[in-house]
């Protein structure tokens, strides 16, 4: 394998022998200039520096006219310092930056650099200028307390009250391309006050309902046929009235046409018609003695012909339809407008909770295996999709399917089962209709019908058991209440150290809730109600809305296990501790290093972890970008909605695989096996996976799939939808996974327009960046390893040509060659993927900054170099297993710190 | 489990559980035509997050002065043309981030400004405005969002509207015209004496909450303090609309103009109905200050553009650059009518209210990826500068002396504004 070096790292050592190195306790001696010249006022000890040899630029391009003597626009760059150590040096070189970009410096009628030079220049300064800002604002670890983001409250009031409340309503968190666990990027807006409290209020009011009076299971058994096969017999009734009278009427029309009056101006319209013989009646009224169209039900002749018209299009169908062998005891699903879909109605009266849907189906024996798969859906006008089945039983021997499903309102009660993206929001695509008209086209009748369903159960709710003792917490504590409604005081104790994590409100804080739970009582509520607002107010409070850890200003100190214990459970469930944690936190046990170990495991192995698992990854990885845009169904037909979903859960199927079999974080880079159901595994071509759980597969070995780069979701994202984005693409991968992420687009840069319109490949067009100066320090590194994904079309199926319209047929085949900067070349994908799979320690070491600032919830810093390389190597040394990098960090100092 | 509850109740319950008295009466408005000899003077600020198309947006720089030709992308707005003002030159200088077209836009700061953070911000030219403009209104501002923070991609950057507090923190947008509406016009059936407990009730609960913040004040790092102030901020906020809703107990309910809007309307149709509602506000009195960070994935998608808003950004000719016109000239023509409304709806004095409102329209991000020259369209004469013309300032002028400018022409007593160095003399009429 050949060694290549990229410029940023150089860089960075650079920066961290001024810097960090030097001062961590003297541990290195350094007596290159770098260290004597290190400032004194600088953050931490770390700085940005312009490398000295740039110096020449400027004297070569600027001081002529930003000298000494000269100080055009009172700008004097001959002694600007190198050294980029405070705010406003870094805004005086963040002006040069930018005066350069735009081109407008150096000015038209100049010497100008050549475009190398220029490229290197704006490369080093747009590299010194990412170091200046991360150094300027590092904050030497210390972490800005933080509110609860929206997922976190709301798996704190499900832990609380055994309820879940839907939050979208709140704020959205963070921004500025942090994570949403960052205190300083969490606001608290003027109205969240109010909206805290208002849904604190609904939360306490559905657990104290369903504390009170526990829902009991309901069951619903559903025959689709009942109401389906006589639906579809009707149906057919009225469509051949339709037909009948239309005979009726052209038969009339026919005979009037053969009166003598008539013959010859039958004989001129018959000729105009030739083309469309049914248009021929359009002109009835010129003909003597002809019916109207209305005395047989039509409104018009243009009415008769497209009802008509209709009747061929849909008669034929459903009475194919009610041949069908199974019609009588179950119902076929179809896939035109006769009948898509099956609705599904839960009860009124049935409370809103956790439901399963049983449903025994059968893929039949004509269907072909693209169309054997089912969407549960909510609602049917504007149904969205829920979760998309593979059917696997057969006419002979029919599965049960077991979808779990939520009601959410009262109103919320419709469900369907379509066949795969018939029905719903299919990305603005009519499937349904494509499909029809390809069965029609073949046969005059339609498609065959691929799915049938006997019956289907509904049953629930079920709330999870951690619901459960949640909620007969609350009961407890209600009914302790009850028996004594005058001591307030001793429930909104209660309460509020649970909702407080184990903390002890203040004493006055809970005088005055219990106040005005006298005032409503005065007003003359009754008990459970009055302690509502006060509780509400517990609910919207700081000490439970933040996760606070006094400390004083001027060191760092341990934390107490219970602080230890919340910051833990936040990690790694997004939820409040646990009544074991909280156990162990009292104790005094929890910070003694193996049973902190064993804490982590078993977290990890509690359902909860799945919350850091999708929070997480969605956030490292930028998954969200996959729902920014619409994928374009016509030049990506199989990339429908349910694919997108399914390609989307690998990402997190995968990282939960490796996190739960201590598998290697490298998997991600290279695997010789996926995590895939069966729909994927179809996507993907990979035959003999069935059914819908996500499992490991064994690759062949000529697949390009396995690791992040053989994913459809990351590779769909390196895209609009329609085309592939080789920039987005090439930066993803320097960023996810080289950790040597570009600098961020620069401002004021002209645009490139002069090709545009001409037939170009990818490449051609992309080539472009390399012809000026301003481009070219960025895309040189970026694009060749864009091009090296090129075999992946936008939605990430593999392909060997480009068919996007403007390309010249001669040049469709597809070229995956090329070389990093400064590095090695790849002829493909395979060989790209070896070369970045080579480097483990850069993604590892991308991962763990990730992970720091996640956990920690703050942004990642200059003063956290020892912590990230202490991570790697203790992970390193354990063939860099998943869990290893969590242990790593929770057993870190600064996990124990404040 | 999910309780029983609709966004639609959601949204009624927050708008009024704090509750204020909606609107002003008829009876009120004599009283107040009596009162106030000068109209009062509003604004409105509406951020356009990606910037527009320069090739065929901007004016003529070689037609400096009134007698210029509105380019395709202003076209729709040429029956206004004498009411508004196309400036050329402006931008903030510290703006650098090539996505942001909003979080620096009315605020004009520095993002590095305060070290050992990788964000700072600073208040925001409305929020300046409606702390003069605001006195004598039931709602000091509203802050409308049609473009969702959660989306990526929308040109906006950061925060949850245009408006940035005192502290520089970002502030909730309403993002639905039903939303709107409710704050504006919901029925309010509760007796008067309920009403007032009710407030009393709200001092009662905000002194609760704050004994638990004070305690937890004691003992935290500065930096903690800070966090905790956002707190504080936002129940002094609550203190103020509370005292705002004693000023306003007893003021019965108007009707509102039309009728409840519908929860589906997405794209044009939204941006329509909100301009709409915000003249209903002006005409009512319950506002003189509204900011909308505006929607544009779903904009454009009403508009039949099937380009994502990045990629029309980043337009070249052909499909991109045409949907990115398309783009322009649907918000000049959506622009026109809000002119049009404003123009029409007249004032007690038989002046109209675009006589007293002052409109701002642009971004701070120019094309692509470009930050100098930032759109800017001022409209009405509330601020009584220049109208009619194609102002052509010096390049890099700074956006906040545009915004001083205006703060003094309505009559708010600001010194500067972010980095501002001066009212734009050019302006002044």
């Amino acid at each position: 394998m050949p060694s290549f070096d990229f410029k940023f790292p150089r860089l960075f050592t650079r920066l961290l022998n001024a810097g960090v190195l030097g001062l961590i306790a003297g541990l290195f001696s350094h007596t290159d200039a770098a260290v004597t010249e290190a400032p004194q006022a600088s953050n931490n000890g770390v700085h940005a520096e312009m490398p000295e040899k740039y110096r020449a630029f400027f004297q070569s391009h600027c001081t002529e006219c930003h000298g000494e003597e000269k100080q055009k626009g009172k700008v004097r760059l001959d002694n600007i310092s190198f050294t980029v150590d405070t705010v406003k040096k870094a805004d005086e070189w963040a002006k040069i930056l930018n005066s350069l970009n735009s081109g407008d410096m150096p000015p038209e009628e100049a010497k100008q650099p050549a475009a190398n030079v220029k490229a290197d220049f704006l490369d080093a300064l747009s590299q010194t200028m990412v170091m200046a800002r991360k150094a300027l604002s590092d904050q030497d670890g210390n972490i800005t307390m933080r509110r609860l983001n929206r997922r976190e409250y709301r798996n704190t009031l499900r832990e609380l009250l055994g309820v879940e409340l839907d939050v979208n309503g709140l704020p959205s968190d963070g921004g500025a391309d942090r994570f949403d666990t960052v205190g300083a990027a969490l606001f608290m807006s003027p109205d969240q006050f109010e909206l805290y409290r208002d849904l604190g209020r609904k939360a306490l009011t559905l657990s104290f309902q369903l504390a009170k009076e526990t829902p009991k299971v309901q069951k619903q058994h559903i025959e689709p046929e009942l109401e389906l096969t006589a639906k579809m017999e009707k149906d057919l009734a009225y469509w051949n009235d339709i037909r009948k009278r239309y005979r009726k009427w052209t038969l009339q029309v026919d005979a009037a046409a053969k009166f003598p009056e008539n013959v010859k101006i039958a004989a001129e319209l018959k000729e105009k018609t030739k083309a469309n013989p049914a248009k021929f009646y359009f002109a009835w009224d010129k003909l003597q003695g002809a019916p109207a169209p209305k005395e047989f039900g039509f409104s018009d002749a243009i009415d008769a012909d497209m009802m008509n018209g209709r009747w061929e299009t849909h008669a034929p169908y459903i009475a194919d339809y009610l041949t069908q062998p199974q019609v009588k005891t179950g119902a076929y699903l179809a896939s035109a407008n006769i009948q898509r879909w099956i609705n599904v109605r839960v009860p009124a009266q049935w409370p809103v909770g956790a439901y399963k849907a049983r449903i025994r189906l059968a893929a039949t024996k004509e269907g072909p295996t693209n169309r054997r798969f089912i969407d549960f859906l909510s609602g049917v006008n504007s149904a969205q999709l829920l979760s998309t089945h593979q059917v696997t039983g057969t006419m002979e021997e029919p599965q049960i399917l077991e979808i779990p499903f939520k009601v959410e309102s009262a109103t919320g009660r419709s469900f369907a089962i379509a066949e795969k993206s018939m029905l719903g929001n299919a990305d603005g695509f009519s499937f349904h209709d494509v499909l029809f008209a390809s069965g029609y086209q073949a046969n005059n009748i339609g498609p065959e019908f691929a799915v049938w369903v006997d019956w289907i159960e509904l049953e629930g709710p079920f709330p999870s058991s951690q619901m459960t003792k949640s909620l007969s917490d609350v009961r407890s504590m209600l009914e302790q209440f009850e028996k004594d409604p005058n001591n307030a005081l001793g429930f909104l104790n209660e309460f509020s150290q649970r909702a407080f994590r184990g903390n002890t409100p203040d004493a006055d804080f809970l005088d005055k809730l219990a106040r005005l739970y006298e005032v409503r009582r005065k007003g003359g509520e009754k008990p459970t109600d009055a302690i509502l607002e006060p509780l509400s107010l517990i609910l919207a409070s700081p000490s439970f809305l933040y996760l606070a850890e006094p400390a004083g200003d001027e060191k760092k100190r341990s934390l107490s296990d219970l602080e230890l214990a919340t910051r833990l459970s936040f990690f790694l469930w997004s939820a409040p501790p646990d009544p074991e944690l909280l156990r162990l936190a009292k104790a005094g046990a929890l910070n003694k290093p193996e049973i902190l170990a064993q804490q982590v495991e078993r977290l990890l192995a509690d359902e909860r972890a799945i919350e850091f698992t999708r929070a997480f990854v969605s956030q490292w990885l930028g998954i969200t970008r996959l729902d920014f845009f619409q994928f374009s169904l016509k030049t990506h037909p199989t990339f429908d909605l349910p694919t997108k979903a399914a390609a989307k859960e690998e990402v997190f199927q995968t990282f939960a695989h490796l996190l739960h079999h201590r598998e290697s974080l490298t998997r991600l880079l290279k695997a010789d096996f996926a995590v895939l159901n069966g729909l994927l595994a179809g996507y993907y071509g990979i035959a003999g996976v069935q059914g819908d759980a996500f499992r490991p597969v064994k690759l062949p070995a000529e697949s390009p799939r396995g690791g992040l780069l053989g994913m459809a979701a990351i590779l769909a994202m390196g895209g609009n939808g329609d085309q592939t984005s080789p920039v987005e693409r090439g930066a993803w991968v320097l960023r996810k996974l080289l950790n040597d992420p570009p600098p961020p687009a620069p401002a004021n840069v002209p645009q490139l327009n002069r090709l545009a319109g001409k037939p170009l490949t990818t490449r051609e067009r992309i080539a472009l960046h390399q012809e000026d100066a301003q481009c070219m320090q960025c895309h040189r590194k970026i694009d060749p390893i864009g091009f090296g994904l090129e075999n992946f079309d936008a939605a990430g199926k593999w392909r060997t040509v480009d068919l996007r319209p403007d390309v010249p047929p001669q040049k469709r085949e597809i070229d995956a060659s090329g070389a990093f900067y400064k590095g090695p070349a790849f002829k493909d994908v395979f060989e790209l993927r070896d070369l970045i799979a080579a480097k483990p320690e850069r993604f590892a070491r991308g991962f763990v900054e990730a992970l720091i600032e996640y956990g920690l919830g703050r942004a990642f810093g200059f003063s956290d170099e020892d912590l990230a390389n202490e991570i790697v190597a203790k992970a390193g040394a354990k063939d860099f297993q998943l869990p290893e990098f969590i242990h790593a960090l929770v057993a870190s100092k600064a996990f124990h710190s404040k | 489990m999910t309780p029983q509850l609709s966004r639609r109740h959601f949204l009624r319950a927050t708008g009024s559980l704090i509750a204020l008295p909606a609107l002003k009466s008829l009876g009120f408005r004599a009283f107040a035509a009596e009162r106030i000899v000068a109209r009062p003077k509003r604004m409105i600020f509406l951020g356009l997050g990606f910037g527009v198309t320069q090739e065929t947006w901007f004016p003529d720089l070689n037609q400096p002065g009134t007698e210029y030709t509105l380019p395709d992308g202003l076209a729709p707005l040429a029956r206004h043309k004498n009411s508004l003002s196309v400036v050329q030159g402006l931008s903030n200088q510290y703006s650098k981030d090539a996505h942001w077209g909003s979080t620096f836009w009315l605020t004009g700061a520095n993002r590095f400004a305060e070290a050992g953070q990788s964000f700072h911000n600073t208040i925001s030219v409305d929020q300046v405005a409606a702390q003069t403009l605001g006195k004598e209104t039931r709602h000091s501002s509203i802050q409308l969002n049609g473009a969702d923070p959660n989306i990526d991609g929308q040109g906006h950057g950061p925060g949850l509207s245009l408006a940035w507090n005192a502290a520089g923190k970002p502030m909730g947008g309403l993002n639905s015209p039903v939303l709107l509406f409710h704050r504006l016009f919901s029925e309010e059936n509760m007796s008067l004496e309920k009403r007032q407990a009710m407030l009393a009730q709200n001092r009662s609960v905000l002194d609760a909450v704050l004994t638990d913040a004070k305690k937890m004040q004691r003992n935290l790092t500065k930096t903690d303090n800070d966090k905790l102030n956002e707190y504080f901020q936002s129940i002094r906020e609550l203190e103020t609309r509370i005292a705002k809703g004693e000023q306003w107990l007893g003021v019965p309910n108007p009707k509102a103009p039309f009728p409840e809007p519908s929860e589906s309307l997405r794209g044009r149709e939204e941006v329509k109905l909100m301009y709409d509602l915000m003249a209903a506000a002006f005409q009512a009195d319950s506002t003189r200050v509204f900011t909308y960070r505006q929607p544009i994935e779903t904009l454009i998608k009403s508009l039949g553009i099937k380009v994502a808003a990045h990629d029309m950004s980043h337009y070249a000719p052909g499909e991109r650059m045409e949907a990115s016109q398309l783009r322009d000239r649907s918000q000049s023509e959506l622009l026109a009518g809000l002119l049009d409304k404003l123009q029409a709806a007249k004032e007690p004095d038989g002046t109209s209210l675009l006589d007293h409102t002052c409109v701002v329209y642009g971004s701070n991000l120019r094309s692509v990826h470009t930050l100098d020259n930032c759109p800017t369209v001022v409209a009405g004469r509330g601020a009584g500068v220049k109208l009619g013309h194609n102002l052509v300032l010096p390049r890099n002028t700074p956006l906040c002396n545009l915004w001083l400018t205006l703060l003094r022409g309505v009559g708010v007593e600001a010194e500067r504004h972010g980095d501002s160095s001066g009212v734009i003399k050019e302006m002044i009429a």
